[in-house]
């Protein structure tokens, strides 16, 4: 019997231009037959090569159009397909349910790690799930290791690491399955203030490095800017659309402190500001 | 009952202070032990013809001579022996029949809502309850034992293996999912792990259970075994021996609870890993 191609050693999407969500709705139905739109007729197209991060305020739907991205979830309308333009054809091809080209760093790094194998295994996980084995992946592993700075750890279990290291196991995990796409969950909200800008100059590193798509949501306007290639604003939810999008031309490494950074900042602030009264006006109707 | 695991405590490294402290604190608790049980000697010794009939309750000298003549004859290791058989093969038939339910119960919402009014039917009927079922379906032979013990084990085992399945963060399997790992993968490589805290507090549970349940077992149509000797020992109206009986099964359930103990500390540390005292 001929065995069915593993999805992790499925052959990879040939090179993609483009990835797309395209007038992405997403409407959850609770037990009581009521509805919330968390997302209305959202329309993207992250380039191959972006570091592409969604802003928004808390509750707007961010981690719900990472979870349809991801496969996670299903879209109630619309659709999220990468395209491309194979020798002058143009393709696209829909995305079905989760798959290895689209890797999560998820928020809550404590449940997302697997608390029972060490480093080194945590990051073999996915390698092993394919029928790779150990010996076949040792340099990517000491490569990744070494990203991010966790080769003296290899053999500790997540409970002996701190929160910012349990998120670099996170993220050498993902990278070694080479994914065309990292989708970022506010990786670093939970962290405490320095561990997360280290952790943010050390990702932009990576990004500069590997070149890999990131979508990379948060809630936090400096982030956006110290991160992104592209930042796209988000409405307050219910039915969170995309106010804005902009792109983002600091060279790096970006500093807060720089003067062109302060005036982008003071710029934006303005935009967010209108966001912050619909809030506001919300949180007042909610009560 | 659904023993729910001890919350994560992160594991300290040991440096010589620690360690020095962790030994006081051993020595300390084998002292308060001896302590106690050297009082619960002297006032048994002493109660025995001043506050008990001495044909009711024997002096503790005398329940020693007793054990000590049954040990040398043989008699008492081949009553332990033969419970201990019982114990063991009801036990792991309990154990691995509930963590295979169990699991499916967990995984499947169907079977959990199935399973459920079951269970919580069943769950009041005790061991002792189902001897007179047991003999009625399997005699009195070594079945119906047996039959007693699984009954004891299995729907802790199985409901902690539900709880612990049905309980992994939704997290994990996604970040598994994202990582290439298909159905079975999850289960076996992601859920089963996940549930490993839950599965082993059950058993430590269930170990007890079943050692309540031998005697419940081995009351009627037995002729050997602790809970033979106990009995019999009230139709004889041997009241030493009775106590020996008695103390005979409070010591093997310790040790044997105290070697899975180790058992477990050892072989299954990557799955506790919050420093987990079984």
């Amino acid at each position: 019997m001929p065995a069915r191609p593993h999805p992790a050693v499925a052959p990879a999407i040939p090179p993609w231009t483009w990835l797309r969500l395209e007038a992405v709705t997403k409407v959850f139905r609770d037990t009581r037959g009521g509805e919330y739109t968390a997302a209305r007729d959202i329309s993207i197209a992250i380039d191959r090569g972006d570091f592409y991060c969604l802003l928004g305020p808390s509750g707007c739907g961010k981690t719900t159009l990472l979870n349809l991205i991801a496969g996670f979830e299903q879209v109630t309308a619309g659709a999220i397909a990468f395209a491309g333009e194979g020798r002058g054809k143009p393709w696209r091809r829909t995305i079905q349910g989760p798959g290895v080209e689209r890797a999560m760093i998820f928020q809550d790094v404590g449940e997302a790690l697997f608390p029972w194998l060490n480093v080194e295994e945590n990051i073999l996980f996915g390698p092993r799930m394919a029928g790779v084995r150990r010996e076949d992946c040792l340099a990517k592993l000491d490569r990744y290791l070494r990203m991010v700075g966790l080769r003296e750890d290899a053999h500790k279990f997540p409970f002996e690491l701190s929160g910012g290291m349990k998120q670099r196991v996170q993220i050498a995990r993902a990278l070694i399955m080479e994914p065309e796409v990292l989708l970022m969950d506010e990786p670093f909200a939970a962290l405490d203030a320095i561990t997360k800008r280290l952790l943010q100059q050390e990702l932009s590193r990576i990004w500069q490095e590997t070149r890999r798509t990131i979508v990379y949501i948060t809630h936090d306007l400096i982030e956006a800017l110290l991160l992104g290639t592209r930042v796209a604003v988000m409405t307050a939810g219910p039915a969170a659309t995309i106010k804005c999008e902009f792109r983002v031309d600091l060279p790096r490494p970006r500093s807060a402190t720089a003067p062109d950074f302060v005036e982008l900042t003071r710029r934006l602030e303005t935009l967010l500001h209108e966001e912050v009264s619909a809030a506001r006006k919300a949180m007042a109707e909610a009560r | 009952m659904r023993a729910e695991p001890p919350t994560p405590v992160a594991r300290q490294p040991a440096p010589r202070a620690i360690r020095d402290e962790r030994a006081g604190r051993i020595l300390r608790q084998i002292a308060m032990a001896a302590i106690a049980l050297c009082g619960l000697l002297v006032l048994w010794h002493f109660s025995v013809g001043n506050v008990f009939n001495p044909a009711l309750v024997p002096t503790p000298g005398a329940t020693f001579a007793k054990a000590w003549t049954m040990m040398k004859s043989g008699e008492l290791f081949m009553h332990v022996g033969v419970s201990l058989k019982r114990v063991l093969v009801g036990y792991v038939i309990g154990c691995a029949s509930g963590i295979a339910i169990g699991a499916i119960i967990g995984r499947f919402w169907l079977a959990r809502e199935l399973a459920d009014p079951v269970l919580e039917l069943i769950r009041p009927i005790s061991p002792v309850a189902m001897v007179p079922l047991a003999m009625l379906w399997f005699g009195i032979g070594e079945m119906s034992k047996y039959f007693i013990i699984v009954y004891a084990t299995l729907i802790i085992v199985l409901l902690n293996t539900a709880a612990g399945v049905s309980r992994t963060p939704v997290t994990r399997i996604r970040a598994a999912r994202c990582l290439g790992a298909v159905e079975h993968q999850v289960f076996l490589k992601v859920i089963l792990p996940s549930a490993v805290p839950y599965i082993l507090t059950g058993m430590r549970v269930a170990l007890g259970f079943s050692f309540m349940g031998i005697v419940a077992a081995e009351l009627i149509g037995a002729r050997e075994g602790i809970g033979f000797l106990i009995m019999n020992s009230q139709l004889l109206l041997q009241t030493d021996q009775l106590f020996v009986g008695l103390l005979t099964l409070g010591v093997v359930g310790l040790i044997v609870d105290r070697i899975f103990r180790i058992l477990l500390a050892r072989s299954m540390r990557r799955y506790m890993q919050f420093h987990y005292e079984v």
